[in-house]
């Protein structure tokens, strides 16, 4: 048990150094190939944040998310939306709790993401860049 | 036995309704709040100077579901320590999304008055433990009717207008005692307009009011039989009032500094109501998962006394005690206050917030001057 305990205690140490460097990664934002939207960072800002609602050429925007707490979503939601984690707690919270929206749909990650992006049009969504594949479309770049 | 069967069927239909249809969302938030006041004859927003944990405290659960086609339902149930956690829906709509950019909500909603009503009790959602009470002072904040959200894009900013029709007869505490209110045909319309830092927003409400103070009676009753004076007692009742509400709010939230003001103006109709206008100001500065912030503001209601101009002073014995009585319930109910906050919010965890606050308050109406100071604490969350 003891030693159970240290070795789980190392892994912890080690994931969170292995971990830690990911935090600085690039992160980009992909959509569908068949998509041309063309979007600014306050585009991709005002998507993520549940402002805008459809593409520049129409189309409705379904953004996904990825799991809080993972390091993709906590570099997004700092360089692209300017937010700290529990920033973006309160302000979807503001909106869950008064009718005025939801937040999107959390998937478990990249590959999910790429999945679901490949498959639709309309979704659009963030991953490391260093998973990213030609089945989806790079629309911007956050380091 | 007929509970029995009642109850069988509405399991039944529950089981059929999952079966059938929808994915249910459960989400809620908690506050856990604590007070004291730091002098044994003070009391201030329900706390005095004998620590307590239920006055503030909250807890809500929320179910929605997506019923397809722009369709959706929602309930918030909510349970307040100061209610003896009774549950109380405060929240229960059928929401249905026109557009895009529309969406209608219909049955139980909040009352869309000030910054920051639609979540005034999430308390995770805001630096303070709850709004200052002075500007968020409206006797009702939810109503059951019909609301409109109209959200669009003007240039660089973006534009959210709200509108309400509906009405509320819950009842509501006022001067001292649990009163059975009926705010009939209220409307409500509010602008805000966002750009990424800054937030500005005004809105405008009004409502047809009746109220009675059985304690007021023998004094309308007293006006009345003057017969010269019988319209001062409709100046002093509150009957098929119009009440009017205007607000002006703003945030600004750039890099790490915090500015929030909101101005309101309650001019509840003619009746022994004074006319209230009220301000704070917030300025805040985070240090990390640390927010520091100060508010300060106004309260100030007037009554009106110029209902009574035309009364002889000294004439009649009997109408000199009425007037001296009616002037007396004006002042009783005006207010000259002021108060400051220092408080400060902490990320404890990824969904917990901490919050420390101290408030001096200071009232100095003269028929009731008062002073108190508050410390209090929470822990507030969402999940």
């Amino acid at each position: 048990m003891k030693l159970f305990n240290k070795l789980s205690i190392t892994s912890l140490l080690l994931s969170l150094f292995v971990l830690a460097p990911a935090v600085s990664a690039e992160v980009v934002v992909i959509t569908n190939p068949s998509n041309s939207a063309s979007l600014s960072e306050s585009d991709v800002k005002r998507i993520f944040l549940g402002k805008m609602k459809s593409f520049p050429g129409g189309g409705t925007i379904l953004s996904v998310n990825q799991s809080a707490g993972s390091d993709v979503r906590k570099t997004f939601d700092k360089v692209a939306l300017g937010k700290s984690p529990s920033q973006m707690k309160a302000y979807w919270s503001k909106l869950v709790f008064s009718g005025k929206g939801n937040p999107p749909k959390e998937l478990a990650n990249d590959a999910e993401v790429i999945k679901l992006v490949a498959e639709n049009p309309a979704v659009i969504g963030y991953i490391d860049a260093a998973n990213k594949t030609s089945d989806v479309k790079v629309v911007a770049t956050y380091k | 036995m007929a509970l029995f069967k009642k109850l069988l069927l509405v399991c039944c239909l529950l089981f059929s309704w999952q079966a059938s249809a929808a994915e249910i969302d459960f989400s809620g938030f908690a506050t856990i709040a604590g007070g004291l006041t730091l002098d044994e004859d003070e009391a201030l927003a329900g706390y005095d100077d004998k620590f307590s944990f239920d006055n503030g405290s909250l807890i809500a659960l929320q179910a929605s579901s997506d019923l397809g086609n722009g369709w959706g339902v929602t309930a918030q149930l909510l349970a307040r320590g100061s209610e003896q956690w009774d549950m109380n829906a405060e929240w229960a709509y059928v929401s249905y999304d026109a557009s895009d950019n529309w969406r209608l909500l219909f049955g139980r909603q909040r009352a869309p008055f000030y910054m920051y009503s639609d979540f005034l009790d999430v308390s995770y959602a805001y630096h303070w433990i709850e709004p200052p009470s002075g500007v968020y002072s409206l006797p009702f904040d939810v109503f059951d009717g019909v609301g409109s959200i109209y959200s669009s894009s003007m240039g660089e900013f973006d534009s959210t207008i709200q509108l309400a029709y509906g009405r509320n007869r819950d009842g509501a505490v006022l001067v001292g005692e649990e009163r059975d209110t009926d705010f009939s045909e209220f409307l409500s319309a509010s602008w805000t307009l966002n750009r990424d830092w800054l937030t500005l927003r005004a809105s405008y409400a009004r409502a047809e009011l009746v109220i009675p103070f059985d304690e007021f009676q023998p004094l309308l009753d007293g006006w009345r039989g003057t017969v010269t004076f019988a319209g001062i007692a409709d100046d002093l009742e509150l009957s098929d009032d119009s009440g009017n509400f205007s607000s002006f709010g703003f945030i600004v939230d750039r890099e790490s500094f915090l500015l929030i003001g909101e101005v309101t103006k309650v001019d509840p109709g003619d009746n022994f109501f004074p006319d209230q206008d009220s301000y704070y100001v917030t300025l805040g500065k985070r240090f990390g998962d640390v927010l520091l912030h100060v508010t300060y503001g106004e309260d100030e209601d007037v009554s009106d006394y110029t209902i009574f101009a035309n009364v002889p002073a000294g004439v009649d014995p009997g109408l000199d005690f009425l007037l001296a009585q009616s002037q007396g319930v004006l002042a009783s109910v005006e207010e000259d206050s002021s108060f400051y906050t220092i408080g400060l919010r902490w990320e404890v965890s990824s969904s917990v917030a901490a919050k420390f606050e101290f408030t001096k308050f200071e009232d100095e109406q003269p028929l009731l001057a008062a002073e108190a100071s508050l410390f209090q604490f929470a822990l507030t969350t969402v999940f």
